[in-house]
């Protein structure tokens, strides 16, 4: 069985940037539900911090699977170096992946920063 | 070489060493050339400039307009934030170039791969996200006693060409009491006020009471103040709003909850009769040149809403939104034309007045307490 072109791992650049991307659409979705929420429900914010709290949860969750296929795409505990600079499909896999798995460690800190407000402010005003 | 020495002459090496050896040298004909030493002069020049700036600076911490001389409760805190966070700066600087020191200068050895790389994600990744985490929440945990609601006077602070329309609403009241460009408040309460703007979006800041909110034509924003200490306190528009956005400042008088209730009660007032032969004569020109079509004097047929309220002006502690002092030259230089000391001011020029109309004119405006 052929694998559909955007899933050939060695290819595709969505693995190297599935963890920002999460991160963005993390974002976003928290700016519009709270911009949203605070026009049309009111000032008191408390299920607004608990939906904050669900779309984070489900992102760093999201962006947990993609480290984790990152890492092992990476292969590090294989040959425990980071040389994938050659000319080979394996090496443009291990990059990929080694490049992906950074990212996703760079996203869950952003989403945890972006997230953090809501623990500390509970209300609109 | 010592790592100190190192440090101070590797400024001196390569290129801009070459290039002040030939600066200096003499070309022979008895001239020394010093055409070529830019880059040698005036950097260390530069840097002796910074330090004698901030050397300089320090003394103007008790300033009417300074951020690390906080006279409110917001400004104490993001006075502390600042502190704080400048503490950990240096300490992290001063590790950071000691470690580095360390490992280039002091003790020069391989480090093995295991060790550099929990070095790269200890202090590069953990340490610093750590840290910033920390500092993030302390600062975030602050922000909802810093937009508190107000508890006792609510004003209302509109953005204009460039000055600030200011409206303070007592308890109960169905109509604002107008004021302009200057901005009163009780010492120890939390005020709240209420923002917006006319034609251009403008920014509210008095550094010394709290941090700044900017202000949208066509919507509210707002913000909470408290100040403790008494005094008066300089404010400026701190988002660039066309020509005259430099001089676009204010000044908030802060007084004692009894002084600032017997202000405000006078500030409700209509305006006061004029004393005086020149006054008299000043308030006959200023209705005679039609400036009551762009300003208020409560209590006359002046009614204009274009340009700031004069109802109370003489109790004002400056002119024209903080540009001038609040005295009969400035007076004077400012109604023979306006634009001349702001450029782009709305207001017209009244050069054909004479002398003498002019200064009746200010002492009417002086005397509008
Ligand atoms: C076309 C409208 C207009 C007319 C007419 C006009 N002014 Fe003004 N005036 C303004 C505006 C607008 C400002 C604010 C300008 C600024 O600060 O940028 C102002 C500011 C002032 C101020 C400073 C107020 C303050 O709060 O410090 C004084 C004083 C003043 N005008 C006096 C006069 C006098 C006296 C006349 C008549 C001789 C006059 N104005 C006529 C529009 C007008
Ligand atoms: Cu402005």
């Amino acid at each position: 069985m052929s694998w559909p072109k955007i899933l050939d791992r060695h290819q595709s650049l969505w693995f190297l940037i599935t963890g920002p991307t999460l991160w963005a659409l993390h974002f976003c979705t928290v700016y519009a539900m709270t911009a949203i929420y605070c026009e049309k429900l009111g000032d008191e914010a408390g299920p607004l911090r608990l939906g904050i709290l669900g779309v984070t949860l489900g992102a760093l969750v999201l962006i947990g699977i993609t480290a984790w296929l990152s890492w092992r795409q990476w292969d590090y505990t294989d040959d425990w170096d980071y040389e994938h600079d050659g000319l080979t499909v394996e090496d443009r896999r291990e990059f990929i992946g080694h490049a992906g798995f950074l990212l996703c460690v760079v996203s869950v800190i952003g989403v945890i920063y972006v997230a953090l407000p809501a623990a500390f402010v509970g209300s609109c005003v | 070489m010592r790592w100190w020495t190192f440090i101070g002459s590797k400024a001196m090496r390569g290129p801009a060493a070459t290039k002040a050896q030939q600066g200096t040298a003499d070309p022979g004909d008895g001239t020394t050339r010093h055409d070529m030493s830019d880059d040698r002069i005036v950097r260390p020049r530069l840097r002796q400039a910074l330090c004698a700036l901030a050397l300089a600076t320090l003394p103007g911490c008790s300033g009417v307009q300074h951020v690390l001389a906080p006279a409110g409760t917001d400004a104490g805190f993001l006075a502390n934030l600042f502190w704080i966070m400048l503490a950990g700066a240096v300490v992290l600087w001063i590790f950071m170039n000691g470690l580095m020191v360390y490992v280039t200068r002091i003790n020069v050895r391989q480090m093995s791969p295991k060790k550099a790389e929990a070095l790269i994600i200890g202090g590069g990744i953990v340490f610093p996200t750590v840290v910033i985490a920390c500092l993030l929440s302390y600062a975030l945990a602050a922000m909802p006693d810093m937009r508190a609601e107000g508890t006792g006077t609510r004003l209302k602070v509109t953005g204009e060409q460039w000055w600030w329309r200011v409206e303070y609403w007592p308890e109960g009241a169905d109509a604002p009491i107008v004021s302009a460009n200057e901005i009163v408040l009780p010492a120890g309460s939390r005020s709240e006020i209420a923002l917006t703007a006319d034609k251009v979006i403008h920014s509210f800041w008095v550094p010394a009471l709290g941090g700044k909110t900017d202000m949208f034509p066509g919507r509210e924003t707002r913000m909470s103040l408290e100040p403790l200490e008494p005094g008066t306190y300089r404010g400026q528009c701190t988002e660039f709003c066309g020509d005259s956005h430099a001089w676009m400042a204010f000044n908030t008088v802060v007084l004692p909850q009894e002084e600032y209730d017997a202000w405000l009660e006078n500030a409700a007032t209509d305006a006061v009769a004029p004393e005086g032969e020149a006054a008299t004569r000043g308030r006959e020109v200023f209705f005679a040149e039609g400036c009551g079509a762009c300003h208020q004097v409560r209590g006359t047929a002046a009614t204009g809403k274009v340009g700031p309220d004069l109802t109370h002006l003489g109790s004002r502690t400056s002119l024209a939104a903080g540009t001038l002092p609040l005295d009969e030259p400035s007076l004077i230089r400012w109604v023979r034309d306006a634009k001349a000391v702001k450029p782009g001011a709305e207001m017209p020029a009244y050069d054909h007045l004479s002398d003498d109309d002019l200064s009746d004119l200010a002492a009417y405006l002086e005397g509008l307490i």
